[in-house]
């Protein structure tokens, strides 16, 4: 594998609605409790979002009695082009993520460029540990 | 998936955000290089680059021998498929992620198509799909 690639993911995909709708489900807590880190399988479910830049966004899934819950905190919101936030599990790893989502129009919808890269970190004691649960875990909330 | 002992994959992301390392690493996938074999593409002191070896090193992406004088660089693949796995793991992610957001409009755009013809008042409630 080359090296080059190993840096961020990114990954595009095309949607039938407006860049307004698409970039509304992000922030609206209403759409993103039917979408963002949900499963059918989840028993209980919440969805806080403060969608302005500093704002932090908390989402609890409970699956199997266990509470997984993804946060962070949003750094750039202009709509409806472009979304970044922060995204981590801190039960799991200290360890933070940039996501950043790019919306613009393509013929009657719009296509979404999502990209993220690992906020890059200091060693710090336990990390190795979180990282292998975090996936563990985050595995099973999404399966 | 991830296992235990192959993990740091902070310590492995901190190396591979550095352009010269990336080329070191690139470079290396073609068999051992001495430091200063990996310094030569760069105008590049060789305390600069066994700077750049050590950070490779640390996150386990390069193990470093020493025969007679020069140090001999031989690239490690478990981080560099962990920092894969790490980042596929997210792909699949996202993109189920999205899927499932793409299925939710289109059920609203169904739910909004069905409920106009009859949403005038006093029209007769017809079957639904």
């Amino acid at each position: 594998m080359n090296p080059e690639h190993l840096v961020s993911l990114t990954l595009t995909r095309h949607f039938s609605a407006s860049p307004e709708r698409v970039f509304d489900a992000w922030l609206n807590p209403e759409t993103a409790r039917g979408w963002l880190f949900t499963t059918p399988a989840s028993q209980s479910h919440s969805t806080e979002i403060d969608a302005r830049v500093g704002g932090a966004w908390r989402i609890a899934d409970r699956r199997e009695g266990v509470d997984f819950v993804a946060l962070g905190e949003y750094l750039e919101i202009d709509r409806p082009g472009l979304l970044v936030f922060t995204f981590g599990m801190p039960q799991f790893s200290p360890e933070f993520c940039r996501v950043t989502v790019e919306i613009e129009s393509d013929g009657a919808g719009c296509r979404l460029t999502l990209t993220q890269k690992p906020v890059p970190a200091d060693a710090r004691p336990g990390l190795e540990e979180g990282w292998s649960t975090m996936f563990d875990k985050l595995a099973e909330v999404v399966r | 998936m991830v296992s235990n002992q192959d993990i740091g994959l902070d310590r492995v992301f901190h190396a591979l955000s550095d352009p010269t390392r990336r080329a070191m690493l690139a470079s290396l996938k073609s068999g051992e290089q001495s430091i200063g074999q990996l310094s030569a593409p760069f105008s590049m002191s060789f305390p600069a680059a066994s700077k750049h070896v050590r950070v490779l090193e640390t996150a386990g992406l390069v193990r470093r021998r020493v025969e007679g004088r020069a140090h001999l660089c031989r690239i490690q693949a478990a981080p560099l498929a962990s920092a894969d796995a790490w980042l596929r793991f997210y792909a699949d992610l996202w993109s189920e992620q999205l899927a499932v957001l793409d299925a939710l409009l289109k059920s609203e755009d169904a739910a909004t198509a069905a409920r106009q013809p009859t949403d005038t008042p006093n029209a007769p409630k017809g079957p639904r799909p």
